[in-house]
């Protein structure tokens, strides 16, 4: 941990790490400098030069943003010299933005407003100058207004950032354009429509596409949430108004790395509100799915489940909540224990139960084994870009993987080649360079030899302090074995939002059982959730609980509106091995309902009382197993297609939301 | 004096290396390279010399910093972009006495251990661009450049870039990002070049005629060279005069000498036996003089005593017919358009004064505008992100210093402007 020295401000004194600068140690004072282009957690750049500040003995004001405390430095940003400085840049920035403040969107949110209002002006002394400059409006997910911009860089900052790298400036001076290379549309620039600049842009120059008279800003509610419709679950801030989603914005931690969501987490809410949604529950009648009240639906189901032998499948998506009621169903109701997780289809129960829990953003050193996450690719987008994003706060990357890895452009090392033979020779140059195993482990690794690459790799692994290890599951305990000799943090990374709360809730991840529910036959198939099945397994009787009319739902025998993951409540274990809530956004649309509501109406009909919601994940999470040697190899069945499996596992959102227009134009590319 | 930088000038194939070579030109290198890399550096900063590029740093000084940062490969850029108003000094070294410059270079890269060096050339001077390339050809194929110089364990890459244009480019951080293949902007200092530089190594970034001062001051020694011109910030100088003279050229002057000097002995005094009005010292970015002021002497030192700067020497000598405002517009013009829009203050404010002196100069001015920009350069001096704003900022409040009434008579109307 970094020193810690006071630092005085506008007379208050605090404690800060060493190294920090003068905007986040006034933040931490509780004094807000004024800025338009700093963002937390990067390199301040002393554009805006907003955020002049005085310090006692200095020759002249200083940009906060680039210095850095010092040991009893005092500090004023409030002085009456400042305070005409700031209004002659407000005033300066005004003169080439627009004053329809009355009717603009970004009104009660923008930074410049604000700034303006506290400083006093009315409207810019100077004349108002116009580039003429037309809006880019050719996709329906984000607009970009150059008449609005103020140059503050901080889209372009971002985007760079995270390796997105589409945006930047073209000419100079007052007549500078953030553009993307040769002033292309988005849609044809390599953007992915993760939408980080609309976060970022202070002011109405980069905005969701369709806000535009959708509300005011505090007309809007909002909701802390996460998004499950990957492995990644990124926290969302999600606003509403009369019970419709109005927008989504990232909510990670403001300077984490991990503040990022991609365009299927920030645009695929157009699906709540689509026709693709089950708003009550239906059931077949002569071959034809119709209306049915829950009543019956649920008297119908009872049946079934007291004559046949009922198989349960979820996916790895559900919440604590939904899958700790789901347990005590089927032991005490149902009487099943045939429960099957898509889970199975990428990773087991060691590598769900016993990864650690890792913070990327403090990560020195990270390794990616047998991984290729791809914002392009939507695969593990968030991933791809927090290790980009970390990578260019200082941190190092090696990459091992059999194939060729997208990041590895980035990445300090890229090793290619079969990981466990890779891992082992790691394993044995960290040994050779003096980092203690104990004998078991060096004997595992005493029949291989190291190459020049992996002691480079070693060497960074002796240099660093945080060191995090994602790996593919399948690989998991392999990568385990570096933690015997090197304290690090290892994380197998799943393909879906709540894997690990699913098997540490105590359900085996089992690839024989799910095989034979999907292509076996059973008695009564019970299916929560959208699992990547298309067709109808061979079953008695199908029941699919899911707010959507998934392929597998119109197949059905039963169809059961269970709640979006906007209008339910719960919590889930991320990749990291957090525990992430989410809070209820909206209403219930229809009849939808909670599974966990569902599931104890149904004992109640069955006629047994459940308490719904109790669970012990904390606990369960604390409950990991010690590493111990083992052997150097991949774990077989484990390997899926994971971009087709994210489509898959989100057909229904994506089909019908404005995604299906990133579809086809990312088709008519060639991405 | 002995011309040093400007030595054999007149001879049509100066720029060749085999007449730079008969007129003495290398054997600097071979001298240097007896010499320890730390005794050069000791030479220069016993020479007093001082960075000709415009903020007048001391070379050994900065020299001294670089070497003393471990971290390797370092990095020896030539700044080439002379792109001040006025400025042309450095061409008749970049067009005429190429090699002077590659021996200045070779040492300097000796000294300081880089191994690599860069020529960042303004896009402006195709013809130095051509003949910059034969010269460094021509001294790979004598083995000046490249591995095992003259069979010594010293190796020396050197290599011309084009700028695209912009002014600011000329800074040394701007310069580096342009270098690298980015838009060309400043950069934040602390960390300052010779510790994070090109491709986050040390660089150095030295002007075209500091470098070329570097194989004269190993020849005759620091010593030596500080007893050249003005002991405070001793050497020979080129000045480079325009406007209304009889002779508008480069000389080569020790250091310290007088604007009269410079313009009556030199430039032939004032074009078509008018009176002289006033004299931009340094570049545009330097505060106007007026006629009065100038037996003041043209050095580092001295200059700003008389509330100006050296700046680059590029001297613009402005007889009696020319009007102010008009010259305080095509100034602010060219900071408007030279801004690169990174900080507000400067890219913002430059564009705000020059519409107000086009306003003043198109006859439209309003009472308060003098007022109105005093209070606007007064917000920009010392708070843009790089010199440029400093330089629009000051040369527009030296115009109101001394001729503050002319822009008080084009907005009282009462008289159009001599200059017409």
């Amino acid at each position: 941990m970094a020193k810690k020295v006071g630092v005085t401000i506008n007379g208050k004194t605090v404690k800060v790490p060493e190294g920090t600068n003068l905007i986040d140690a006034a933040s931490q004072a509780g004094v807000e400098i004024p800025n338009l282009c700093y963002i937390k957690g990067m390199r301040g750049i002393g554009a805006c030069r907003l955020c002049l500040v005085e310090i006692e003995g200095g020759r002249g004001p200083v940009t906060a943003c680039t210095t850095k405390v010092k040991d009893g430095m005092v500090v004023n940003t409030d002085t009456e010299q400042l305070r005409e400085m700031r209004q002659f840049v407000i005033d300066l920035i005004l003169s080439m933005h627009p004053l329809d403040c009355m009717t603009c969107t970004k009104a009660g949110v923008c930074t410049l407003q604000r700034y303006a209002y506290e400083s006093e002006i009315k409207e810019s002394s100077f004349s108002r100058k116009k580039f003429g400059y037309p809006p880019d409006e050719s996709n329906p997910f984000i607009k970009r207004d150059p008449e609005y911009c103020i140059l503050c860089a901080r889209c372009v900052r971002v985007c760079k950032e995270q390796g997105t790298n589409v945006l930047d400036f073209m000419g100079r001076g007052v007549g500078a354009k953030v553009v993307t290379a040769n002033d292309k549309p988005l849609h044809e620039s390599g953007c992915t429509f993760c939408g980080s600049c609309i976060d970022a842009c202070p002011v109405n120059a980069i905005l969701e596409a369709d806000r535009w008279r959708k509300g005011r800003e505090w007309d809007y509610e909002r909701t802390h949430s996460v998004c499950l419709l990957c492995g990644g679950a990124c926290d969302t801030v999600i606003s509403t108004k009369d019970n419709l989603i109005m927008k989504i914005n990232a909510g990670g931690e403001d300077g984490s790395v991990q503040r990022y969501i991609c365009a299927i987490g920030r645009f695929g809410y157009d699906a709540v509100a689509s026709d693709k949604r089950v708003l009550s529950p239906l059931r077949r009648v002569n071959g034809e799915l119709k209306e049915t009240t829950w009543e019956e639906a649920l008297q119908l189901l009872s049946e079934r489940l007291t004559k046949g032998k009922a198989s349960i499948l979820l996916t790895g998506a559900l919440m604590n909540e939904d899958i700790s009621t789901l347990l005590k169903v089927a032991e005490d109701v149902i009487k099943t224990d045939r429960i099957a997780t898509t889970v199975s289809l990428y990773a087991d129960e060691e590598s769900m139960k016993d990864s650690d829990t890792a913070d990327i953003d403090s990560a020195d050193l990270i390794l990616l084994v047998g991984l290729n996450p791809s914002q392009w690719k939507r695969v593990h987008p968030s991933l791809d870009a927090s290790i980009r994003r970390r990578l260019s706060r200082g941190a190092r990357l090696v990459s091992i993987s059999s194939e060729a890895v997208d990041i590895g452009e980035v990445a300090d090392i890229t090793l290619r080649g079969e990981e466990p033979g890779l891992i082992k020779q790691i394993a044995k140059s960290m040994i050779s360079k003096g980092m203690k195993a104990n004998k078991e482990l060096s004997e595992l690794t005493g029949d291989t030899d190291t190459t020049e690459e992996t002691e480079r790799v070693a060497d960074l692994i002796k240099e660093a302090e945080r060191i995090v290890i994602f790996t593919s599951p399948a690989l998991f305990r392999s990568v385990r074995n570096l933690s015997l000799i090197k304290k690090m943090d290892i994380i197998a990374v799943p393909n879906e939002a709540n894997a690990r709360g699913v098997v540490l809730s105590g359900i085996k991840p089992d690839g024989k059982l799910l095989k034979e529910m999907i292509e076996g036959s059973t008695e009564v198939l019970y299916v929560f959730g959208e699992p990547p099945v298309e067709r109808r397994p061979d079953t008695g009787f199908l029941v699919v609980q899911s707010p959507y009319m998934s392929n597998l739902a119109r197949e059905a025998d039963l169809v059961l509106p269970s709640t979006t993951p906007y209008e339910s409540s719960g919590s889930i274990v991320s990749f990291t091995g957090r525990v992430k809530r989410l809070s209820r956004a909206l209403r219930p649309y229809g009849e939808a309902k909670q599974h966990r509501e569902i599931l104890a109406s149904l004992a109640k009909v069955m006629g047994k009382v459940i308490k719904e919601g109790k669970t012990d994940i904390k606990k369960a999470l604390k409950g990991r197993s010690k590493p111990s040697p083992s052997p150097f190899e991949k774990k077989e069945g484990l390997e899926i297609d994971e971009a087709r499996f994210m489509e898959e596992t989100n057909s229904c959102v994506i089909n019908s939301s404005r995604l299906l227009w990133l579809r086809e134009a990312e088709k008519a590319v060639g991405v | 004096m002995e011309r040093v930088l400007l030595k054999n000038i007149e001879n049509p194939n100066s720029a060749e290396i085999d007449e730079y070579l008969k007129a003495g030109g290398y054997r600097n290198v071979s001298k240097a390279f007896d010499m320890r890399p730390e005794d050069i550096i000791e030479e220069v900063k016993k020479s007093g010399l001082r960075g000709r590029g415009g903020a007048g740093f001391p070379t050994g000084m900065k020299w001294g910093f670089a070497i003393a940062d471990p971290k390797f490969p370092k990095y020896l850029i030539c700044n080439a972009d002379e792109g001040e108003p006025g400025t042309f000094k450095d061409r008749p070294i970049l067009e005429r006495n190429p090699h002077l410059l590659i021996e200045g270079m070779i040492i300097s890269a000796y000294a300081l251990k880089a191994e690599y060096g860069y020529i960042y050339l303004r896009a402006e001077y195709p013809k130095a661009k051509e003949i910059l390339d034969r010269a460094i050809r021509q001294a790979y194929e004598r083995n000046y450049l490249g591995e095992n110089i003259l069979g010594r364990d010293v190796r020396f890459h050197l290599t011309v870039h084009q700028g695209a244009g912009a002014y600011i480019c000329g800074e040394e951080t701007a310069l580096i990002d342009s270098l690298e293949g980015k838009r060309g902007q400043p950069r934040n200092k602390p960390p300052f070049p010779v510790n994070v530089g090109a491709w986050r190594m040390p660089t150095i970034v030295n002007n075209v005629e500091t470098l070329a001062n570097i194989p004269y001051i190993v020849e005759i020694g620091g010593e030596a060279y500080s007893k050249i011109g003005n002991p405070e910030c001793p050497g020979p100088k080129l000045y480079c005069v325009s406007g209304h003279v009889n002779r508008p050229g480069v000389y080569e002057l020790p250091m310290g000498t007088t604007l009269r000097e410079i313009i009556y002995t030199h430039a032939g005094g004032i074009r078509n036996d008018k009176e002289l009005k006033a004299v931009i010292p340094g570049g545009v970015s330097t505060p106007v003089l007026p006629a009065s002021m100038i037996d003041c002497r043209m050095d580092f030192v001295s200059m700003p005593k008389a509330g100006s700067m050296l700046g680059s020497a590029a001297v613009i000598v402005m007889d009696e017919t020319v009007c102010m405002v008009k010259v305080m517009h095509r100034i602010m013009k060219f900071f408007e358009h030279e801004s690169c829009g990174k900080c507000t203050p400067c890219r913002e404010g430059t564009g705000w004064l020059r519409r107000i002196l086009e306003s003043i100069e198109k006859g439209n001015g309003r009472p308060g505008d003098i007022e109105l920009l005093r209070d606007i350069s007064e917000d920009m001096m010392g708070k843009t992100f790089c010199p440029l704003g400093d330089g629009a900022a000051g040369a527009l409040r030296g115009m109101l210093k001394h001729f503050e009434y002319e822009f008080e008579e084009h907005i009282a109307g009462r008289s159009r402007c001599k200059g017409g």
